[in-house]
């Protein structure tokens, strides 16, 4: 089973929904509605389920602002600074999601899926 | 003693046993070599639940052993050293996470005036009793949370709020780990983790009982029941608490002390 696969199961089964169109473009938060809560246990399940080390701060990106503001703070270019500390994300998707920061948290299927990868290559 | 139906009571001062249901039966047990979790061990294996006890030195391992020879098989020995965080992260690798409860025992002993303590001692005492208990928590929560499903029992004392000169790191200590606890019950109850802490008064047993000798015994004066608690009450009330009975119970604190701070 592929892991965008896999995901979109353990997401069905911990929130308990069904007959969403749960493509790897949903945002967890602002579309499934995910709590803390339903994120740590997203966590505790990835760590699981796929034998990967998970970070909870780092699968579901919850210091990007906070990293955004620390570059522009020293002076350093925001992109290069975050993909240091989100090594997963490619540059494009990070472009992405700070274009649109401001809108609300937006993390989505496919950074999971990104981490997921990522982290499994270091097993 | 006999009520009116002429029924003996037990030494617990009960009819009978009460029968008590528990949901699953590893149970971890913390601070696992002092007098009140070895007497608590005897108990849980007597109710068919399997304890995991830790230990920090081979004198530990060595009381365990002896206290718990005659249920060899039926307990688990595991290194955990509050002050190492190596050994805190070795420990599921040791027991793995299957874990249906965690009675937590552990307390180093820090007396001092705040105005004359060393500040190393301090940190160390803090870090010690409260981060590395977090980080335990943080685990135990995590492995709970697959089966969602757990139960958490903290042994605290009623000196965390009515304490001695002396016993303010041990209070502070207490007050900030009950806090742990209390919120771990109001973040994953609903996802069937529950959490309680009992707070034991004066008790016949470890420490309790060098204090009580030092004290001549005459601050149970002061209490309304005019005697110590004992290990066996304390023992039965935590296998109580751990029950699916006791599940109700959730993110609160529970004193045990004869109703020596409830009066004046």
């Amino acid at each position: 089973m592929d892991v965008f696969t896999e995901l979109k199961k353990i997401i069905e089964e911990l929130m308990d929904i069904k007959d969403r169109n749960i493509t790897p473009e949903t945002l967890l938060i602002q579309d499934l509605g995910a709590e803390s809560i339903d994120l740590l246990e997203l966590a505790v399940t990835i760590n699981s389920r796929f034998k990967i080390a998970v970070r909870d701060d780092e699968i579901f990106l919850t210091r990007f602002r906070l990293y955004s503001a620390e570059a522009k703070q020293q002076g350093e270019d925001t992109m290069h600074y975050i993909a240091g500390k989100y090594p997963f994300l490619a540059k494009d998707r990070i472009a992405e999601i700070m274009a649109h920061v401001k809108e609300g948290p937006q993390l989505k299927i496919k950074d999971l899926i990104s981490y997921v990868t990522y982290r499994s290559q270091w097993v | 003693m006999s009520d009116l139906s002429g029924r003996e009571e037990n030494r617990y001062g009960s009819l009978e046993k009460m029968s008590l249901h528990f949901s699953g039966n590893r149970a971890l047990v913390l601070g696992g070599t002092c007098e009140l979790a070895l007497t608590l061990a005897q108990s849980m294996i007597e109710s068919d639940l399997f304890p995991i006890l830790t230990y920090r030195d081979d004198k530990g391992l060595k009381a365990i052993g002896e206290v718990l020879r005659p249920f060899q098989g039926r307990y688990a020995t595991c290194f955990l050293n509050f002050g190492d965080r190596d050994s805190l992260e070795s420990v599921f690798s040791q027991i793995g996470d299957d874990l249906n409860f965690l009675v937590d025992f552990a307390q180093g002993n820090y007396e001092n005036l705040i105005a004359g303590a060393d500040e190393d001692s301090v940190y160390r005492y803090f870090t010690e009793n409260i981060s590395s208990r977090a980080e335990i928590l943080k685990k135990v929560g995590r492995a709970m949370l697959k089966k969602r499903k757990g139960r958490l029992v903290f042994i605290s004392s009623a000196a965390a709020v009515r304490p001695n000169p002396g016993q303010g790191f041990y209070a502070a200590a207490k007050l900030a780990s009950e806090a742990l606890y209390r919120n771990m019950g109001l973040e994953l109850g609903e996802r069937g983790v529950t959490t309680v802490i009992l707070r034991p008064g004066y008790i016949n047993a470890g420490r309790g009982r060098i204090y009580l000798q030092k004290q001549n015994r005459k601050i149970l004066d002061a209490v309304p029941i005019k005697r110590a608690i004992t290990g066996e009450e304390i023992a039965q009330t935590v296998l109580f608490l751990l029950s699916e009975g006791a599940a109700g119970i959730n993110a609160v604190e529970i004193t045990m002390d004869g109703g020596h701070t409830s009066g004046k």
